[in-house]
């Protein structure tokens, strides 16, 4: 079987994803005018400050004594999260001694 | 080792003592102000991951997340003073983090989290015009040779975990009632796209995944749809230009007569 896609019907792919593609090409201009991206503004609040020590929030900085937290099981949303492959029908933990300090 | 190098070491090892020769100006115990300095960086450059990566910190808990990443924070400190974009490799290091094993997806939600930072801060780019549209299609003839142009905020990635559906569940209020729905070893491809000031993502179809990746890697659109229908009979190539377009992920569409 030929694979080949002809002129014609990539013309009728593109022109029936203009009519039906939403915002982005027909309202391009007007909506950068309102808005400008603030630059060193991070996703969420990801400025120098939350870099540590010298900057007036680094005395409120939680302290680092979890150590080998990691050492226990995740306790996340994953145990709600189905998985096909697992007996219990939700995700899988693995379990791990803690280690001595 | 130099100065530098024996101070940068002992920030991140708590088990290296406080280098010598510092000073505190009010003459208290310098080891004491160097331990509540690195624990400032370190805790910084978790907070900072904890940002980047929620879903991910929701997939294992915040006392897990915190432990693993400041595992990875030791392992692999920014090596740019951008903050933002600190956090590149960490899902390969989860890759290899036996604790993180029993969830095989976590990887590559991790993944698709750093993407999303990476095209939020992405350069900016116009989508292609109408105009240009209608050029293109007014050389219909030349449209099977025709390559596509893409912003620089565009990014793919396949899995072969149900990426885009776990992470979908965590941007609802009730998470826990979406993430029962998810069937976590069905493949999807995630498309990553900024639109102006919002970072979306997308659910490619397999078909409309192939399509895209050929595209980016060069093909023509000729040959990047007949592979898509070839691993795809489904496949849908007007509502998969359309899902782009929409995506404001097209910059321009370059015909042979124009490229000459």
């Amino acid at each position: 079987m030929n694979q080949t896609l002809t002129a014609a019907s990539l013309a009728i792919a593109l022109g029936t994803a203009m009519s039906i593609a939403a915002a982005p090409v027909v309202a391009q201009d007007k909506m950068m005018a309102d808005k400008e991206k603030c630059y060193g503004v991070a996703l969420k609040g990801k400025n120098d400050c939350k870099a540590g020590a010298g900057t007036s929030c680094a005395g409120t900085a939680k302290t680092d004594h979890q150590g080998n937290a990691w050492s226990m099981v995740p306790k996340g949303s994953c145990e709600k999260t189905a998985s096909k492959t697992s007996p219990t029908g939700h995700g899988q933990l693995m379990e791990f001694k803690e280690k001595k300090a | 080792m130099n100065a530098n190098a024996i101070f940068a070491e002992a920030l991140l090892d708590p088990a290296v003592p406080c280098p010598p020769g510092l000073a505190s100006w009010n003459g208290s115990d310098p080891a004491q102000r160097f331990a509540v300095y690195r624990n400032n960086v370190v805790v910084g450059l978790v907070d900072a991951l904890a940002d980047s990566f929620p879903v991910t910190q929701e997939l294992v808990g915040e006392t897990f997340f915190r432990a693993m990443a400041r595992e990875f924070v030791r392992a692999a400190p920014p090596r740019s003073p951008v903050l933002a974009l600190y956090g590149q490799g960490f899902a390969e290091f989860i890759e290899s983090f036996s604790p993180a094993a029993g969830l095989p997806y976590l990887p590559d939600v991790a993944r698709l989290e750093m993407l999303r930072v990476l095209a939020w801060h992405a350069a900016d780019a116009a989508p292609v015009s109408r105009q240009a549209l209608a050029a293109a299609l007014a050389a219909a003839e030349s449209l099977p040779l025709a390559r596509f142009e893409f912003v620089p905020a565009l990014r793919l990635l396949a899995s072969p975990y149900a990426i885009v559906s776990l992470w979908a569940a965590h941007q609802s209020e009730n998470a826990a009632l979406e993430l029962a729905g998810v069937a976590t070893d069905t493949p999807q491809t995630a498309l990553v796209c900024r639109h102006e000031l919002e970072v979306a993502i997308y659910r490619l179809a397999p078909g409309a995944a192939d399509f895209l990746a050929g595209l980016l890697a060069g093909q023509s659109f000729g040959a990047a749809a007949s592979a898509a229908f070839a691993g795809d009979p489904e496949f849908d190539p007007a509502a998969t230009l359309a899902l782009l377009l929409g995506a404001g992920a097209i910059a321009g569409i370059a015909t042979p007569r124009r490229m000459s």
